[in-house]
């Protein structure tokens, strides 16, 4: 009797265990999986190919540090080129991806929901397009002769006596403002439906409490929004750390090196020159510089403790 | 009786049919989607038919196919890369086309084949091409190309413009011969543009290419850049003729003769204000840019009269009084790869190719200079007048040289010519820039 029970007890464990391992195959496996294959794999194939001699016609001849020692001896644009990316990055994060995305955010919410929703489509056009058609639209926008958009406006509304060239003039700018008008529009949406998840009686009651427009933003919006902000910073940091084909679309990464961004300077090395070990050495520093950034923020933004309990609570 | 007839027709009928089993052979070309030159994998394709006729009537059962797979790359350059790429990973084709200076970078890899051995089995085919295009065609060991066509580079003129801007028509008219006789120099050059950029509504002094390419590379030269040390072959640098020559650039766009931002100016909007718009009064470019867009797109004049009535053209000028002025030709090539399973029949099928006829139809039809002098004799090509004018410039053409680092050297010079026009680098810095970035990514680079 008792061993009969042990038996089934022994079998439902076994079943349960089964279960488990099933369950975790079916739910975890697909993003085990493509970690492996699009995270681990490349990285672990990018550190291989850093060491070797891999030049234009892919070939290895042999293992070799020489790509590191270039790096650190010999390469004298590096510095120039990674001042930049710091500058690119933050710039586009504190002017558009969080700060212009929680004002667009906040203005979207604070009107009525037709016009916010209108609004909110029009600044997520620009990511829908594609990515050659939305650069199209911009050399058409900043083409240096008359007949560039940019231009047509300022000679003919505004009375400039010669057309401007910002591609040449100020390039670093405009691959932040094109950049930036794609990234806001995640910020926003994120936000947004953080700002609709905030119960409405909260306003209403700062509102009986005498609040104005600002102290309500100030006091129940922006508590609210931590966490997205803290999200969104982190996430945007690493995207834009990476992301270079606006970039190479728009300038090619010129005038000069004026906006060859850390990423695209990997690129120009690797496959516009054909130094494919070198690029991979580079790579290698891309990757532990997003690594660092990953963990700063998470404990500059303490989001271990934001992940634990909702900060709102849903009814 | 019946029983021996039908035999006898049996035995007849078998002996009359072929019984050989044909085999046909796939030859892969590689060739970039270019529309300066649809005949050179064109030509190839109808080589193929004769290549066939004659092994049929050599009684041999292979036949050849061609395949042509094209790349969608936007230059030489970046087609160069993307098939050392291709042979990297063991997928290339069996015959390339590429630009000259290109083939020593495959052969370096032992990538293309050894041709000096096919070329004097094959006389007829090869035996007329002229010997200074076979210069093109070869690396420190020997040839490993065959020469496609050629061509010359220049600075066009548009004379309307420099007639508004005051220059009278003899001087205008000899402004060739001056340039030759090292009248004329560079800085001549820039004095004139600057003239029609005052004195008329014309915007552009001189344009030049938006991308990296050789002609610009005429002016490197005309100061005495060679590149490449005739001694060792290797890649020489020059500090001061480099920054010479990017001083020439610095001065015409202080000058406001070349816009700064000449190198992020569109293809054919640079085109349409020299042809189109009368808004420049030179272009730095190549003969066969007339054939393939300035008379079919832009409408210039064909006939040679009306042509030279208001559009001229002239080399590099010296650098200075009484030197010597420069013009580049920039050789196109067949190759063929290592590892071809049929090395003989792609030499014969090239050869065919390189027929007097097709290349010509290739010559007069995209205004490419001709590869062997019978083509001279073609009345198709004697009409063809850009052709035999833009021969004259041969006597002072040089080529790129084939060495299989020069194409990176090349991207480190537009690059920095790039800085030099958009105000980022002096001439001198950008001197420093070329020596720097070259010791940095090449090997074995000598600095004087």
């Amino acid at each position: 009797m008792t061993a009969i029970t042990e038996d089934l007890q022994l079998e439902r464990g076994g079943r349960q265990r089964r279960r488990q391992v099933v369950n975790f195959a079916i739910f975890l496996g697909p993003a085990i999986v493509l970690t492996v294959l699009f995270f681990i794999i490349p990285v672990i194939i990018d550190v291989a190919v850093s060491f070797t001699d891999m030049g234009r016609s892919l070939q290895v001849t042999g293992f070799t540090t020489e790509q590191y020692e270039k790096i650190f001896a010999g390469d004298r644009r590096l510095v120039e080129v990674i001042g930049l990316t710091l500058i690119y990055v933050f710039a586009t994060l504190a002017i558009f991806n969080v700060t212009f995305a929680v004002i667009l955010a906040l203005v979207t919410t604070a009107t009525n929901r037709l016009t916010g929703n209108f609004f909110r489509g029009v600044w997520l056009l620009p990511r829908m397009s594609p990515s050659v058609l939305y650069i199209l639209l911009w050399i058409w926008v900043i083409n240096p002769s008359e007949f560039g958009l940019l231009n047509q406006v300022l000679m003919t509304v505004l009375g400039l006596e010669t057309p401007i060239d910002p591609l040449n003039d100020m390039p670093v700018l405009l691959i932040v403002i094109a950049n930036g008008f794609i990234g806001a529009s995640m910020g926003m949406i994120i936000f947004t439906s953080a700002i609709r998840a905030i119960p409405e009686h909260l306003f209403h009651a700062a509102r009986v409490d005498g609040a104005g427009g600002f102290a309500v933003v100030r006091h129940i919006t922006l508590p609210a929004l931590r966490w997205p902000i803290s999200f969104v910073t982190i996430y945007q940091t690493l995207s834009l750390l990476v992301s270079f084909e606006y970039i190479l679309l728009l300038t090619k990464g010129g005038p000069f090196y004026d906006t060859t961004v850390y990423a695209l300077y990997i690129y120009r090395r690797a496959f516009q020159s054909g130094q494919y070990a070198y690029g991979a050495a580079l790579a290698v520093f891309i990757i532990a510089l997003g690594v660092i950034f990953a963990l700063l923020g998470w404990r500059l933004f303490d989001m271990q403790k934001l992940l634990q309990r909702p900060r709102i609570e849903v009814q | 009786m019946t029983r021996t007839i039908i035999g006898a027709l049996a035995g007849a009928t078998l002996l009359a049919t072929p019984v050989l089993a044909q085999e046909t052979v796939t030859l892969e070309l590689w060739s970039r989607q270019d529309t300066s030159g649809p005949l050179r994998p064109g030509n190839v394709v109808k080589a193929a038919e004769r290549l066939n006729k004659e092994l049929e009537a050599e009684g041999s059962d292979k036949r050849v196919a061609v395949e042509v797979r094209e790349s969608p790359a936007p230059g030489f350059d970046e087609d160069a890369l993307q098939l050392l790429r291709v042979f990297g990973i063991g997928e290339g084709p069996d015959m390339f086309i590429q630009a000259h200076e290109w083939i020593c970078a495959f052969q370096q890899e032992g990538f293309v084949l050894k041709l000096d051995d096919y070329i004097a089995k094959y006389p007829e085919h090869f035996g007329t091409i002229f010997p200074s295009l076979w210069e093109s065609a070869k690396c420190p060991d020997g040839i490993y190309a065959i020469p496609q066509d050629a061509e010359a580079r220049m600075f066009f003129y548009n004379k309307k413009l420099l007639r508004e801007a005051g220059y009278d028509d003899a001087f205008i008219e000899s402004m060739p011969e001056l340039t030759m006789s090292g009248e004329l120099t560079a800085d001549d050059l820039i004095e004139i543009a600057r003239t029609v950029v005052d004195k008329t509504d014309a915007e552009y002094g001189i344009l030049h290419r938006p991308s990296k390419g050789p002609d610009y590379l005429m002016v490197f030269q005309a100061y005495g850049n060679e590149f490449v040390d005739p001694a060792t072959g290797k890649l020489l640098l020059d500090r001061d003729k480099l920054a010479a020559a990017f001083g020439w650039f610095e001065k015409a766009v202080k000058e406001g003769v070349i816009p700064g931002n000449n190198t992020s100016m569109e293809w054919d909007a640079i085109r349409a204000e020299f042809y189109a718009e009368n808004n420049a009064a030179f272009w730095m470019y190549g003969i066969w840019d007339l054939g393939s867009r300035a008379f079919p797109t832009y409408g210039l004049p064909e006939d040679e009269t009306a042509f030279f009535k208001d559009w001229g053209w002239i080399p590099m000028p010296a650098a200075t009084k009484g030197g010597s002025p420069s013009s580049l030709t920039h050789p196109v090539i067949y190759a063929i790869a290592a590892d071809t399973a049929e090395p003989e029949l792609a030499v014969r099928l090239l050869g065919h190719a390189s027929a007097v006829d097709l290349n010509t139809d290739h010559a007069v039809s995209t205004t490419h200079l001709g590869i062997k002098p019978e083509q001279l004799d073609d009345p198709r090509y004697a009409e063809a007048w850009p052709l035999a004018r833009a021969t004259e410039l041969l006597k002072i053409t040089k080529f790129l040289p084939n060495n299989p680092q020069f194409g990176d050297l090349n991207g480190i010079i537009y690059t920095a010519m790039q800085g030099v026009e958009t105000g980022r680098l002096s001439a001198e810095d950008a001197a420093d820039f070329v020596i720097d970035e070259a010791e940095s990514s090449l090997d074995d680079v000598m600095v004087k």
